[in-house]
């Protein structure tokens, strides 16, 4: 079998490949100014298409491991008192009855945004500190994408989160937040309260996140029961009245369920239990949450998906296409030359597509694979803050998608001018009537 | 390789071509017959049809009407495809201006037309160097052309012309561009591919001396053989 496929793939091309590569060689400006352009256009796409892929991901309905999201109905941002977490967490299942449907795991989340800064007047988005209220241990099992990844990956979290059973008031803090901050694991921090005014915390990290996925990286989070009891010590303080925010520090509760009708059934216990009816609760999947979250963007992401994309990759092409039309303009008497000597118009084709499509391929692969080094590893994630989403990492798919749209947009602006190249006429180009 | 046989037949060949809305005839009802290892040089004033008949014969271009033949196979009738594949096998062409490809070294031009053979890289190699041996730049196989003289230029356009061991070898005007030294040198290269390795040669020429060293001159004029000399 190799022995049959080895000549064929020399035939195919090994032979030609000095001839190809000689031909790129030939006018390295051009050559240069091509990749260069091809360069651009996979690093905007990859840009574009980082973010569209992540939103796409998060809205996507799944129909087997579902994660729903319970809210306020009637009020964004959803502010439920504490009091429902019990029920909702359990899907408002009535405990004696066996067929209820019931979540597989939960987490609740409320939200603590404060400032690292005593002074007010100093406080702004530097020193703001945000932070989820929730079971620490459900950072490890219900967190977005991180409840997907192998322990080898989130081994500082899990440590962190077993070191938070014995620092009550720890906090794990995310990558970026911990650098902004200049602090590091095992110092204390004290922050001041925004949303709960006059609640501040004096906290002590314990960990943080890992460094993927980005989107947390610039967050916290303390443990719900510590928070609580800093809630009861404002009452306590303040003569048994307790804070405005008391009865309202339930944000969100995340539960998973198995499957779609499981979630349909949970959905109809919670929104028919009487226990919610003040404030009034919905029950949604997380993509058809999230989707409501992004709702105003949706013009945004359809322009730069079907508009702004499309025509990088036409401008492109098109500079490609003068690119290669005036290099065969000017190898017309070469082409004739390789048909004379018994070139077929169809070998021509192809030498002429393969140049352009290899140069296309390779700008496109070394465009995405920078893109990917330097927008993950150096800068930590793109910065395009959006809902939950403050940093975007570049998926490893965009090796492949920059390597495609670059041969892809290559072959695109170089098929013409290679057919042209093919359809030279060897006594055009050498016959003159003598 | 046989001598006595008529091995190039150009019959009743009409060419014309279309110049904006005119059609000019160029060749119009030739007939000639090379034999195989004859060396003949066509000659004739410009217009006369000299390039167009000897590109009909190395399958370049098809007669309006006619017949080609050579090596008893009708190549007018061939389609593009067909004629490509042919001319790899059985025709070398010489061209005036060498029409080297500037990106590939004086070994790579030579080795182009094999690449279209089924021969591995080992039998390539050993082919370009014989070619390249025979006309003398065995010590020139990593120049490119801007780095050879005119007449070196030639004479790798020869070996690129001879490296698939044709049977026939077309040359136009192949000294046309070349000082009379190189042309000399050029002339006695085609002489011995004649000679030694029975190769037919045609050439187009204008060069009186060039056409000194045909075995026979062929004459035309307004598309016909005037006449033919030995």
């Amino acid at each position: 079998m190799l022995e049959r496929l080895t000549p064929a793939y020399e035939r195919l091309f090994m032979k030609y490949f000095f001839l190809i590569f000689e031909s790129i060689r030939r006018n390295p400006v051009r050559t240069i100014l091509t990749s260069l352009g091809t360069m651009m256009l996979v690093l905007v796409v990859t840009l574009v298409f980082t973010v569209l892929t992540a939103m796409d991901r998060a809205t996507t309905e799944k129909s087997s491991n579902i994660k729903a999201i319970v809210t306020e109905k009637w009020q964004v941002p959803s502010m439920m008192p504490y009091s429902y977490a019990k029920a909702l967490t359990e899907g408002a299942a009535d405990p004696a009855d066996k067929s209820a449907a019931r979540p597989s795991d939960y987490m609740t989340w409320g939200f603590f945004v404060g400032s690292t800064e005593s002074n007010p007047a100093k406080r702004g988005f530097e020193n703001m500190f945000f932070s989820f209220v929730m079971e620490p241990e459900k950072t490890r099992t219900m967190m977005d994408e991180v409840d997907e990844m192998p322990d080898s990956e989130v081994r500082p979290l899990i440590d962190a989160i077993a070191r938070m059973k014995e620092v009550p008031n720890g906090v794990i803090v995310g990558p970026e937040r911990l650098e902004k901050m200049n602090k590091k694991v095992g110092d204390r921090i004290t922050v001041y309260g925004r949303n709960y005014r006059d609640i501040n915390l004096e906290l002590e990290i314990v960990g943080t996140f890992p460094k993927e996925p980005a989107r947390f990286a610039d967050s916290a989070v303390i443990a719900r029961d510590y928070f609580d009891r800093q809630l009861d010590a404002y009452k306590q303080s303040h003569g048994g009245k307790a804070h405005a925010m008391a009865d309202r520090s339930l944000g969100l509760v995340w539960l998973r369920v198995k499957n779609k009708p499981t979630f349909n059934k949970l959905t109809e216990q919670i929104i028919g239990s009487p226990s919610f009816s003040s404030p009034a609760v919905k029950c949604e999947t997380s993509s058809t949450g999230i989707s409501g979250f992004l709702e105003a963007w949706r013009d945004i992401f359809w322009g730069v998906r079907w508009l702004l994309t499309p025509a990088c990759m036409i401008v492109l092409s098109l500079v490609i296409m003068n690119a290669i039309s005036i290099s065969v303009r000017e190898r017309e008497p070469e082409f004739a030359v390789l048909k004379v000597l018994g070139f077929r118009p169809n070998q021509i084709l192809m030498m002429v597509l393969t140049e352009s499509v290899l140069i296309g391929l390779l700008s496109g692969l070394f465009s995405a694979a920078v893109s990917y080094y330097v927008i993950n590893n150096v800068f930590g994630g793109l910065p395009f803050r959006i809902a939950f989403f403050p940093k975007f990492t570049v998926p490893e798919a965009a090796l492949w998608w920059g390597a495609a749209m670059g041969a892809g947009t290559a072959f695109a602006g170089s098929f013409v001018p290679a057919w042209r190249a093919r359809s030279v006429k060897v006594s055009d180009v050498f016959a003159r009537v003598t | 390789m046989t001598t006595d046989v008529s091995w190039v037949h150009a019959r009743d060949v009409h060419k014309s071509f279309k110049r904006g809305s005119e059609i000019v005839d160029v060749l119009n009802g030739l007939n000639l017959d090379v034999h195989s290892g004859e060396f003949v040089g066509l000659m004739g004033p410009s217009g006369s049809g000299k390039t167009t008949l000897l590109n009909l014969i190395a399958g370049l271009d098809r007669p309006t009407q006619g017949e080609v033949s050579v090596g008893g196979q009708i190549i007018s009738k061939m389609s593009e495809s067909q004629l490509a594949t042919w001319r790899t096998r059985n025709i070398g062409f010489v061209f005036q201006f060498y029409n080297l490809l500037p990106v590939l070294t004086a070994y790579r031009n030579v080795e182009l037309p094999l690449l279209l053979l089924p021969l591995n890289a080992k039998q390539r190699e050993q082919q370009v160097r014989t070619a390249l041996d025979i006309v003398g730049l065995s010590d020139r196989l990593h120049h490119r052309p801007g780095q050879l003289s005119g007449g070196q230029q030639q004479r790798v356009g020869i070996a690129r012309a001879i490296v698939t061991d044709p049977a026939l070898i077309v040359a136009d005007e192949p000294t046309g561009a070349l000082d009379s030294k190189s042309a000399d040198e050029i002339l006695n290269l085609l002489g011995e591919l004649k000679r030694t390795l029975k190769k037919t040669v045609i050439m187009v020429t204008h060069d009186p001396r060039a056409a000194e060293r045909a075995d026979r001159l062929v004459h035309l004029d307004k598309g016909l053989v005037t006449h033919a000399q030995a």
